[in-house]
């Protein structure tokens, strides 16, 4: 029962990160409709900055989430108004696959030049502290993992629900035509759009950092579990990130406790494969409609 | 702004205004191309300040297309659009609206996932008309009290003619000089058709130009000051509404009989 409880809870911890590590590209494919392939850049790049800030200036990742945002935010926005728009404006939506995949290949390599091959970690000073709760004892890393998490699909999803932005993302996903229509600059709101989900990618990054070992070639995970968790949880919206993070979450942490830790990968394609044969809209459906 | 149901008859007054006025929108020119397919081709027309001009013609002959490209919608191959003046030709659409220039799309489109009052919220903090946003609500709403019960419901699940007057209504609410209707009585019972009518009779009465494409000819030729006919992309004919619409040729090309 208690190996159950501790397992829960991890599982619980892991799946508020991938949710938010996930929730960027659920919104760039539910707004923009393409899958971006370099997700995972954004997530690792995210993790190497806070990092850097650490080592350079003891910053501890959670408190240099604002900044790498800010950072990846700009990033993200330039990226889809030269290299994605272009791909999309002169061949197809379809060759933002190629060029996403290409890119991320090629940002990988500068991440192994720039910060060598090996795994890292970061260790805040609280990395061995863990509270209890009951019989369980909880890491305070992971804790403050979920709790940043959770605070920023919080906010993602105030955001969208409450201002104009958010309504204009949500427009300019369902009908295009109509939004443009209706004065919005389809364009700047896609390579917004971008932005945020660069800067959250990258937020996740600075999280999975103080929990997890990373590496350069850890970003193909990342961008391969963002798409289980939007088939799980369904298209465009924080709710169905959260919904397949989460699962995804305990599908992980049962899988390594219960059956065996090198089984996850492969429990976890099960799944997404049975989810594609009997519930493709994913758990909670697309945000958008039947539009994409 | 008066109520839908108005029954105030505006077209002799909208008529003499448009008489002195010089023209709102002046098309000349216009060809566009769906890759290889012409759509449409030296298509010119124009509407003058306070009128209302209907473009007319079978399915497929460029209505939609003319419009988009005056819109902002499509960048045309060539031609010139000038509205007030002003060379506005391959103005995106989300600046074209800031001049004043609205377009309800074939089709509706309304945000489906939005609510209603969402719908609206969006259009309404277009730069021009920003500073009246709570003011172009309440027209609306008074407009249509039908969007007002039903504000706080998804778009998607309104009726299509509810969905009509939210796209009329989110159209509005950028504070348009020149109101452009693609087809808004498309799939309407009889009844709402002549609501929707009125409605336009009385929001040119406000003194908004319309320019309307239809396929609802009588209504609409009996509204109209004038009128042109589109055959495959290109205007066949024009005049006054009414005298179009005792022309045999244009029922005949119309229903594609020519
Ligand atoms: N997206 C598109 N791709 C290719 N061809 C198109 C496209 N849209 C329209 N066309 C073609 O362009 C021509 C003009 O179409 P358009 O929609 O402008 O006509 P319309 O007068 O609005 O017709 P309707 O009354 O049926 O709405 C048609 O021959 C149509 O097949
Ligand atoms: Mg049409």
């Amino acid at each position: 029962m208690l190996l159950f409880l501790q397992t829960t809870i991890n599982g619980l911890v892991l799946g508020g990160i991938y949710s938010l590590a996930a929730v960027g590209f659920s919104l760039i494919f539910g707004v923009i409709g393409i899958v971006n392939l370099t997700h995972g850049i954004f997530v690792i790049a995210g993790a190497y900055m806070a990092m850097a800030l650490f080592a350079a200036a003891g910053v501890d990742p959670l408190l240099a989430i604002p900044l790498i945002g800010a950072v990846l935010f700009a990033v993200g926005y330039a990226y889809q108004r030269t290299i994605i728009d272009w791909a999309i404006s002169r061949a197809s939506v379809e060759a933002s696959l190629v060029v996403t995949f290409g890119m991320a290949m090629v940002f990988r390599n500068l991440l192994q030049l720039w910060f060598g091959p090996d795994v890292q970690t970061i260790t805040p000073s609280y990395s061995f502290d863990s509270v209890a709760i009951g019989p369980i004892r909880v890491d305070m890393v992971r804790l403050a993992a979920l709790g940043a998490s959770m605070a920023l699909l919080t906010g993602l999803t105030l955001m969208l629900a409450r201002t104009h932005f958010g309504r204009a993302m949500r427009a300019v996903a369902q009908q295009p035509l109509a939004a443009s229509l209706s004065g919005l600059n389809v364009r700047r709101i896609h390579g917004l759009t971008f932005g945020v989900s660069a800067a959250l990618a990258g937020a996740s990054g600075a999280i999975i950092g103080i929990v997890q070992p990373f590496s350069a070639s850890s970003e193909v995970a990342w961008t391969l579990n963002a798409f289980i968790v939007v088939v799980l949880g369904g298209i465009g919206s924080p709710a169905g990130a959260l919904a397949g993070g989460l699962v995804l979450g305990l599908i992980n942490a049962y899988t390594a406790t219960y059956v065996s830790p090198a089984l996850t990968q492969a429990m976890m394609f099960l799944v997404l494969v049975l989810m594609l044969l009997l519930r493709p809209q994913g758990i909670l459906g697309a945000a958008y409609g039947e539009s994409r | 702004m008066t109520a839908a149901s108005s029954s105030s008859a505006p077209e002799t007054e909208a008529a003499t205004e448009a008489a002195t006025g010089a023209p709102l929108l002046e098309v000349r020119g216009l060809a566009y191309d769906y890759g290889r397919v012409t759509a449409v081709q030296d298509c010119g027309f124009e509407a003058a300040a306070g009128g209302v001009v209907a473009l007319i013609g079978g399915n497929g002959a460029g209505k939609t297309t003319t419009v988009q490209c005056v819109a902002g919608a499509l960048r045309p191959r060539a031609g010139t659009i000038r509205f007030d003046g002003r060379d506005i030709t391959g103005l995106p659409a989300h600046e074209a609206v800031e001049l004043g220039l609205a377009l309800v799309p074939e089709g509706r489109q309304v945000f489906q996932q939005l609510t209603v009052h969402e719908n609206l919220l969006v259009a309404g903090r277009v730069q021009r008309a920003r500073a009246d946003l709570s003011a172009n609500l309440d027209k609306v709403y008074t407009l249509f009290p039908r969007l007002k019960e039903r504000r706080a419901q998804n778009a998607g699940s309104l009726s299509g003619g509810e969905q009509q007057m939210l796209a009329i209504g989110r159209g509005l609410m950028t504070g348009p000089r020149l109101l452009i209707l693609d087809e808004p009585s498309l799939g309407l019972s009889p009844i709402l058709v002549t609501t929707i009518f009125r409605l336009i009779g009385a929001l040119n009465a406000e003194g908004i130009t319309i320019l309307i494409v239809e396929q609802n000819l009588h209504q609409t030729l009996t509204m109209a000051d004038h009128a042109y006919v589109l055959e495959k992309g290109r205007v066949v004919r024009s005049g006054g509404g009414r005298e179009l619409l005792d022309d045999p040729a244009v029922k005949a090309a119309y229903l594609g009989v020519a």
